[in-house]
């Protein structure tokens, strides 16, 4: 892992949170301290985005509808902090569900905290039939757990009892089988170890495989580097600012873990490390990411920058007629079947042009919650909102897979996607 | 750089906004789409995409059709030496399949493109590579004598009205090919059935030499009224390895059991086909082959005595199994669907085949027949499917 030295300006990047409606509580001027209130949301004041550094609001960005993207913070030399009160061990017994959900809500890490369906901010007015504190993400170039979790066990470990307190449950810990060796260190928790390809890491995935009655729906759940940040912020009184990400994908000259700060410039990351050519940042994972603009920032719940060569570029003189040993697909129809592990290009360019559904049966083969991605997606345009339901689209963890393997070409996670926030905007 | 690349960009500006054919864009990029993938980007996440697409899905269908074609040329030529009663020679025999499917496929191939491209340019979007395959799969199941005006009408009716009125490939519920192939066989009966239309006569003969037997098997067997269907075909001059090579006359090229065997194996390694249809069929065949062994008796007709295991290697059976049922649009999307989906178009072909004398094939009709069925088989597993599902609904 690599240090990055310490950047000059540091921002919380609203842009791209969902299910959020940013009310700004600052201004370009302003002076803030790390842990100051930036925004919240405007229905559940419990949503809070705190400064992620210490010293004036440089800039605020807007972005289309005038939505919020990034508040900006160029950093002082000396950074203040806000004081929040401190929880020791000791204190952890004793303290309340009440007293626990006020500090954490106070110190702006509460969004931290999801919840299933939607992945959204968790309800703290309900106590969780599960918990699911993930420590490893399957998606290509995340971090790994036993490279963030390097020595600090011991704040996982409170991490962990605080959220037992916090829920009333015991939370189960996962890590896939090739990093169960981080579960080794737990105390007190026994983690469970999870088998299977991507997304098998995912909380929804992981609810999906075990619950066994419609109550289980409402899971909360957490990412492991998270929960340390909620972990330090109780234990130090301090707005925690560390962060490990890290950077891949075909275009990153030196890919690896990088230690920084969160919000971060991702030209902190970019810089001297990026191939030449049309480059596409994607924020947050190859598959479930969104394309950044090169002067924004890691926004608090991304940890992987990926980057990929845009592609963007005709394809061989009747390309569809070769054999194609170096063509990276899920399907066989590629000489490269035959080779399945290996490196293989990778870039943004479609592969195809729009088709209607053939029924290849790919996606439902892929989806890891036995959703049939291509009828649902017809019941969705059909309007058919009660079918898509009863088909699981609540289930569903968008992990993009159906998209990935279309041979159509068609939008399936987006569409799935965009219904199930309309059915979130009905919902609340 | 490559010529043809530089043939598409040198003439694009005459079909961008503005230039002289600008109308005709969407046909522009739609052949060029076929020499060269379009250099278009991902807009919505996932950003990176698997490099199968449509086309190349298609393709490889076409891959395996085309054994098919060489085996019809080959056999037409020489069922024709053969009712003619010239020498049985390679080259002149290969030259008589030659012009006679050549034509056809010629034919079917500018019709069909012309319709597609006719929809898609007036649609929007791009032409789907589904029409390759209906128009590789139609002329292998023509007689070789069906006139050229009648293979274009038949393509017609089976793009537009099997396809593109219902919004293209992918949005049609039959099979375009049969449904052609169907339209030709109801509207020209005289040119779709009887014993004269599976043979090109040549050498200015109208009638065949006497010791040939233009009849198919499926004909023989029909027409045998007491005594052994294998009998029959054997004094016809049909052996087991002529019937498993498909080396009698038949529609062009769907007769060879063997390459209908190496196509269905090579389309489901390469995950096109999916073997649970193939393996429906076949249970399907075997099935009601058995059971009318079971009930056959020497009162009754012969064909109901027929070893199953016949059933599947005369007539289309084969050919319908590997590359028509296993069309994905056409038939059910869900696993257990397409099992029973097999297993009731080789029931009913058999029950067809032996019982209704107007049609001596029954597969293509099944074929659609059961094309109708598939929604409702798909609402039937997918009934049961989302009842094992815990709901979560809020």
């Amino acid at each position: 892992m690599e240090d990055l030295a310490p950047p000059n300006q540091v921002a919380a990047a609203a842009g791209r949170l969902r299910f959020v409606k940013p009310r700004l509580a600052v201004k370009v001027g302003d002076r803030v301290k790390v842990g100051s209130l930036l925004f919240s949301d405007k229905n559940r004041p419990e949503i809070q985005f705190r400064s992620p550094g210490g010293g004036t609001v440089n800039a605020v960005t807007f972005g289309p509808r005038r939505r919020l993207q990034e508040v900006v913070i160029s950093l002082d030399i000396d950074e203040d902090y806000e004081d929040f009160p401190q929880v020791s061990n000791a204190d952890l017994g004793s303290i309340g569900r009440e007293r626990l959900i006020e500090l954490i809500v106070g110190g702006g890490l509460w969004p931290l905290i999801r919840e299933l369906p939607f992945r959204d901010a968790a309800r703290p007015e309900a106590l969780p039939p599960a918990v699911f504190v993930y420590l490893d993400n399957l998606e290509p170039f995340h971090p790994l757990p036993k490279i963030y979790l390097d020595g600090a066990v011991d704040l996982l470990d409170f991490g962990l009892r605080l959220l037992e307190r916090l829920s009333g449950a015991t939370p189960v810990v996962t890590a896939c089988s090739h990093n169960a060796e981080v579960l080794g260190g737990l105390k007190g928790i026994s983690g469970r170890t999870l088998a299977g390809n991507y997304p098998a890491h995912d909380p929804g995935v992981v609810l999906y495989r075990t619950k066994t009655s419609a109550d289980q729906n409402h899971a909360w759940f957490i990412d492991g580097q998270d929960l340390l940040l909620i972990a330090e912020l109780l234990k130090s009184g301090r707005f925690p600012t560390g962060r490990v990400v890290t950077l891949g994908g075909p275009a990153a000259t030196r890919p690896g873990h990088f230690r920084t700060r969160i919000g971060a410039p991702l030209a902190a990351l970019t810089d001297g490390r990026t191939a030449a050519g049309e480059v596409r940042l994607v924020a947050g994972g190859v598959l479930t990411g969104n394309p950044t603009p090169r002067d924004s920032h890691l926004g608090l719940f991304e940890k992987a920058l990926v980057l990929l060569p845009e592609g963007n570029t005709s394809g061989d003189f009747l390309g569809w007629t070769l054999p194609g040993a170096q063509t990276p697909s899920y399907s066989r129809a590629f000489l490269s079947s035959l080779r399945r592990r290996g490196e293989f290009p990778l870039d943004c360019n479609r592969h195809g042009g729009l088709r209607a559904c053939i029924q290849c049966n790919f996606c439902t083969q892929v989806c890891p919650v036995d959703i049939l991605p291509q009828l649902t997606y017809k019941a969705i345009l059909a309007g058919e909102v009660e079918e898509s339901l009863d088909h699981g689209l609540l289930d569903c963890v968008e992990c993009g897979l159906c998209s990935l393997v279309c041979p159509s070409k068609i939008e399936l996670l987006k569409t799935l996607r965009q219904a199930r926030e309309q059915f979130y905007e009905e919902m609340s | 750089m490559n010529p043809v690349k530089r043939l598409f960009d040198s003439q694009r500006h005459r079909f961008a906004k503005g230039g002289r054919f600008e109308k005709y864009f969407f046909l522009f990029e739609n052949i060029e789409s076929v020499f060269f993938a379009p250099a278009v980007v991902t807009a919505a996440v996932p950003h990176v995409r698997d490099s199968l697409d449509v086309k190349r899905f298609m393709f490889l269908v076409i891959v395996a059709l085309l054994p098919h074609y060489a085996f019809g040329i080959f056999n037409v030529g020489y069922q024709s030496h053969r009712a003619s009663g010239l020498p049985l020679d390679f080259w002149p025999m290969v030259w008589v399949g030659l012009k006679t499917v050549v034509p056809m496929v010629a034919v079917t191939y500018a019709v069909g493109y012309f319709w597609e491209a006719l929809f898609a340019t007036v649609r929007r979007h791009e032409i789907s590579e589904g029409l390759f395959v209906t128009c590789a799969l139609f002329p292998l199941t023509l007689p070789p004598t069906q006139p050229l005006w009648q293979v274009a009408l038949g393509i017609s009716f089976g793009i537009v009205i099997g396809k593109e009125i219902f919004g293209g490939t992918g949005r049609n519920f039959l099979n375009p090919a049969l449904t052609g192939r169907a339209f030709l066989y109801f509207a020209y009966p005289a040119q779709t059935s009887g014993d004269a239309v599976w043979t090109v006569l040549v050498a200015g003969r109208a009638a065949p030499v006497d010791a040939f037997t233009g009849a198919t098997p499926l004909a023989v067997a029909q027409a045998v009224e007491s005594g052994s269907i294998v009998q029959a075909w054997s004094e016809a001059g049909y052996s087991l390895s002529t019937l498993f090579f498909g080396l009698y006359p038949d529609s062009i090229g769907a007769s060879c059991t063997l390459l209908c065997v190496l196509g269905a194996l090579f389309l489901i390694t390469v995950g096109v086909a999916d073997y649970r249809i193939i393996c429906g069929d076949i249970l399907g065949f075997l099935a009601a082959g058995t059971l009318l062994n079971l009930v056959a008796s020497s009162a009754a007709s012969p064909y109901l005595g027929l070893n199953p295991f016949y059933h599947l290697m005369v007539g289309g059976a084969a050919f319908g199994i590997a590359y028509m049922t296993t069309d994905p649009v056409s038939a059910p999307a869900l696993t257990g669907a397409r099992w029973v989906y097999g297993f009731m178009i080789g029931m009913l072909t058999v029950v067809i085949r032996v019982f209704n004398p107007a049609f001596p094939e029954g597969i293509g009709i099944v074929i659609l027949f059961m094309n109708c069925f598939a929604p409702l088989l798909d609402e039937i597993q997918m009934k049961a499917r989302l009842r094992k599902r815990i709901p979560n609904v809020r």
